[in-house]
């Protein structure tokens, strides 16, 4: 087996983000693993609800702290835990190594100041240039990103921009430090069906050309079959399975991983109904116990209802974690 | 577009306060002559003690101030003059009320202007202090305590505030003295209590507008971009979220400033005896000089007036979502 | 119309009145907060003794002047009394005695008297006043939302004209025209503290206007005035009493504060007479200055706690 070791830029280990509050503890993030290599697009897919979008801002520890903390677990970054570094160091990584992109592009602008204030801070923060120069490098990357007149771009406002535009300007943003690792929270999911591809395209050119590595993440196969390398299922804040894209499709183990691919509408099939999932996501105050997927699991078996399933390695790089494997 | 379009809202807030100010300037008219005693009885009453004959008075005051006149003719005389500066002439002090005003008005303006600051100043710190910090101990004793300061009675936190500070412990002097000059040691020292007396009430008011301006921006998604860019937490805080709780905050602000500050320094005024314009309405309530009364209204109210006017065109040229549609 | 069809709409346009369950739920929101719960009882403890108080107190009018300047019970205070057969000026030591438990004022009338005797101008003073304005504020916020167009233009404008005057500005220069007697000064703080409750008032029933179970009211047939007098302004009525109750502290004062600066009724003892006579005499009888203004200030932080509490208990998202 080739050993990828060397090639992994970033690891996270057994990672587990609760949120105390009020009602209860809510395991969001109950025990996640995953590396990510180098130049690869790693996509964690799930539906909402599964612990993604917290897996994500876990990593730049950008939850809110009161409620939230990690309890457990190691991010591994250069040679830094990101789980337990000081915020200082935090912060130097923080859109310059790393750098993370919001869905609803809408409301993660500041509405008060314009998108080239906005960026040029970033810039300014983390690169020696001066003011003129930043504003360059804005003014190039807008364009690069596809922004018509880039320049006179520069002093809108974040509400007199389109939806696309807005999602551009945002990836622009967190592209202008030149990280090593961009995390892309749902970027597709609350745009039109024109603007999704563009954004894909985008991320397609940023594998090809830049060898940008990336976390994408979605609840969307289809997005997920276009442009990701390897793909993390998770499920109720667990990954439940983690192959390559192709794999994964292909051959899809975990229970949960079919009936995703089921859903995904087949246009050239005729069909009354649309497939989904039975039942719906638990409740995170009240997992089920054992595998938390086995209310809704077709195959489900009794050992299912009393253990959580292992992690069950099979061939060619390919986790699971179910008890149909053991 | 943005430029004309602005001139445009100007201009249509200007006709709008003028259509507000003759609101203003008729019901004061109506107000004035529809009260049970004429203008000349009042004066007459005073008059009476000093053995003149009171319908040959009567006759004289209502020709000179054309009350045998025509209702509209009055109110539109009542208009002129106002224009004109002419805001009668005041009984008890034997001088123009303008006059009056002219050398009462910077005592007034003083202590609202160092009220104001202390209060907005002082107020948004900790307004935004307590949102950063909600559900700790300090947020609730804050908010508490802000609960208290509008709560409570400002004339009568002034009496305390004299009894413990200037009778008691002999700090604070509690008159205010015209001689000296504006902003010298002593009369500051003299305006500590009456600052705090009128600030308090503002400063709890905009701890809590800050407080919740704050809160309602503190958990938008460009927080967290800001913390994503690796932004220090006070420029997150001071810069982005401020700046989007400011201006809603300016508003509110100015628009309670209005309705509440100018009753608050009408009393503030009289209980520590500083010679501003409540004071001398005071003064006059006791003689029956109605002019006075009635003009020192008049100026609370237009000044109201102009500052709602100047707050929603600040506004409106501030919030980028609406100059630039 | 069939039967069916009404009782739905009966169903989801009930008002908070006389729905029993929906009082007790909210009712049970409220009880949590404490201080909403203090509130409520200083304000009964209030009434009680503005109700009943008269009958156990001295007069508060009685004038002794043997008996001036006592201070409230446990105090004792050194007077400098002047002897015109020695020609000198000698202090004596007075204390507080249970007679008048909180004392007297440099005329000698019992100060607990007095307090009780405030306390029912302040209250009844608060209700009547608060009541006026409510209503009018009521009437003029529904008619103006519901009926739209000029009618809504005009009174807004109204309304704008009256808000712009500085409150007690105005409310001085109406009881100095008017002469100072608790009527006027009651009707003049209703007829010009109305503003606020009209514009809370008037945005509330926009929003009702709207929703489905007015639509359903008027697809039903309902008159124009059925809908508002049976379907409006009963959903109103939560929003109704949290003004109310945040309204009548800002009514005392007002009240109170006339008082201070003379412009009270003469014939009535206000908190604010008393607070008056008190400024002058801090040196000599700092009581006569403390005592109303504690109660006043206790009185607002009553209203105010039980209004924001009601405010928290009325608003679904919240979480209590």
């Amino acid at each position: 087996m080739k050993t990828t070791m060397d090639n992994v830029i970033l690891k996270v280990s057994n990672l587990k983000t609760y949120f105390f509050t009020r009602r209860g503890i809510v395991k969001a993030v109950d025990g996640v693993e995953f590396e990510l290599r180098r130049g690869e697009c790693l996509c964690l897919v799930g539906e909402s609800g599964c612990g993604k979008t917290v897996t994500a801002l876990s990593i730049l520890r950008l939850f809110d702290s009161p409620p939230g903390k990690i309890v457990e677990g190691q991010i591994r970054y250069d040679s830094l835990d990101l789980a337990e570094c000081s915020s200082r160091q935090l912060r130097q990584i923080r859109g310059k190594d790393i750098a993370i992109v919001f869905q609803e592009a809408q409301s993660a602008l500041n509405p008060v100041l314009t998108i080239g204030d906005q960026i040029i801070e970033q810039i300014k923060l983390h690169l020696p240039l001066d003011y003129s120069r930043a504003r360059d490098r804005a003014i190039t990357l807008l364009s690069e990103m596809g922004i018509p007149s880039a320049e006179g771009a520069m002093s809108y406002y974040p509400h007199q921009l389109s939806g696309g535009m807005k999602q551009r300007v945002l990836i622009a943003m967190s592209l202008s430090c030149n990280p090593q690792i961009l995390i892309a929270d749902e970027p597709t999911t609350a745009v039109d069906v024109t603007i999704k591809a563009q954004i894909l395209d985008i991320f397609r050119e940023l594998k090809t050309r830049r060898q940008m590595s990336t976390i994408f993440i979605t609840h969307d196969l289809a997005v997920v079959a276009e442009i990701g390398d390897r793909a993390v299922v998770m499920y109720g804040g667990k990954d439940v399975e983690t192959a390559s894209v192709s794999e994964i499709i292909s051959n899809p183990k975990h229970p949960y991983t079919s009936g995703l691919i089921e859903c995904l509408p087949d246009i050239s099939k005729t069909a009354d109904r649309l497939t989904s999932i039975p039942g719906t996501t638990p409740n995170p105050l009240e997992m089920p116990q054992g595998c938390a997927f086995h209310p809704r699991c077709p195959k489900a078996m009794k050992i299912c209802k009393q253990q959580e399933p292992p992690e069950i390695i099979t061939s060619k790089e390919h986790k699971v974690s179910c008890h149909l494997y053991t | 577009m943005g430029k004309s379009w602005l001139r445009d809202y100007i201009i249509k807030r200007l006709i709008y306060t003028v259509i507000i100010a003759l609101g203003i300037l008729t019901i004061t008219f109506i107000l004035v002559r529809v009260g049970p005693s004429s203008p000349a009885d009042k004066y007459l009453a005073n008059l009476a003690a000093r053995g003149q004959d009171p319908a040959q008075v009567t006759a004289a005051i209502e020709a000179r101030y054309g009350l045998d006149k025509p209702i509209l003719v009055q109110y539109a005389d009542y208009v002129a003059n106002l224009f004109r500066g002419n805001l009668g002439w005041s009984f008890s002090t034997s001088m123009p009320v303008i006059e009056l005003i002219k050398t009462h008005w910077i005592y007034s303006f003083q202590l609202i202007l160092l009220s104001s600051l202390f209060a907005a100043f002082l107020g948004m710190l900790i307004g935004i202090y307590s949102a950063v910090k909600q559900y700790t101990k300090t947020d609730y004793a804050f908010t508490f305590l802000s609960f208290i300061g509008i709560s409570i009675p400002n004339f009568w936190l002034g009496i305390m505030l004299i009894l413990v500070f200037s009778v008691k412990l002999g700090l604070f002097k509690t008159y205010y003295d015209t001689t000296l000059p504006l902003f010298s040691l002593d009369n500051l020292k003299a305006l500590v209590l009456p600052v705090i007396t009128l600030g308090t009430g503002m400063l709890a008011g905009y701890v809590r507008y800050t407080r919740s301006a704050m809160l309602d921006n503190l958990r938008k998604a460009f927080v967290t971009t800001a913390r994503a860019k690796g932004l220090p937490e006070r420029t997150v805080i001071g810069k982005h979220v401020f700046r989007n709780a400011l201006l809603p905050l300016i508003t509110i602000i100015m628009f309670d400033l209005g309705s509440i500050v100018f009753g608050g320094a009408y009393l503030t005024e009289i209980i520590f005896g500083i010679p501003g314009l409540g004071q001398i309405s005071f003064n006059a309530i006791f003689a029956n000089d109605y002019p006075v009364v009635v003009a020192v209204t008049l100026i609370g109210t237009f000044l109201v007036l102009l500052i709602n006017l100047m707050t929603d065109i600040t506004y409106t040229y501030l919030d980028p979502r609406i100059r630039y549609e | 119309m069939s039967e069916r069809l009404r009782d739905k709409v009966r169903g989801i346009s009930q008002p908070l009145y006389s729905n029993a369950r929906l009082i007790n739920y909210y009712w049970q929101r409220a009880r949590r907060n404490k201080l909403a719960v203090f509130g409520l009882a200083f304000i009964i403890f209030l009434v009680l003794l503005a109700a009943i108080g008269p009958f156990f107190t001295l007069d508060p009018t009685a004038v002794n002047f043997e008996e001036k300047n006592i201070p409230p019970v446990g105090f004792t205070i050194e007077q400098s009394v002047y002897s015109i057969e020695t020609d000198e000026l000698s202090t004596k030591e007075i204390h507080g005695t249970r007679r008048h438990p909180l004392g007297t004022d440099s005329k000698g009338r019992d100060m607990l008297a007095m307090i009780v005797s405030g306390a029912r101008v302040s209250l009844l003073v608060g209700l009547i006043a608060t009541g006026i304005a409510i209503i009018l504020g009521t009437i003029i916020g529904v008619l103006s939302a519901y009926r739209g167009g000029w009618v809504d233009n005009a009174l807004m404008r109204f309304t704008d004209v009256m808000m712009t005057f500085p409150f007690f500005l105005l409310l001085v220069l109406i009881v100095f025209i008017f002469g100072p007697s608790l009527a006027f000064i009651v009707l003049a703080i209703g007829l010009t503290g109305w503003t606020g409750t009209a514009r809370l008032i008037r945005s509330e029933s926009l929003s009702l206007r709207t929703r489905e179970f007015i639509i359903a009211a008027k697809a039903l047939g309902a008159s124009d005035n059925r809908v508002i007098f049976r379907h409006l302004i009963p959903n109103v009525t939560s929003l109704i009493i949290i003004i109310a109750t945040l309204s009548i502290p800002g009514v005392i004062l007002a009240e109170t504060a006339l008082s201070f600066i003379g412009l009270g009724d003469p014939t009535v003892s206000s908190w604010g007479i008393i607070l008056e006579a008190g400024q002058h005499s801090l040196n000599t009888a700092w009581w006569v200055a403390v005592e109303p203004g504690t109660m006043l200030f206790l009185t607002v932080l009553a209203f105010n706690f039980l209004g924001d509490g009601l405010r928290d208990a009325f608003d679904p998202k919240s979480n209590i």
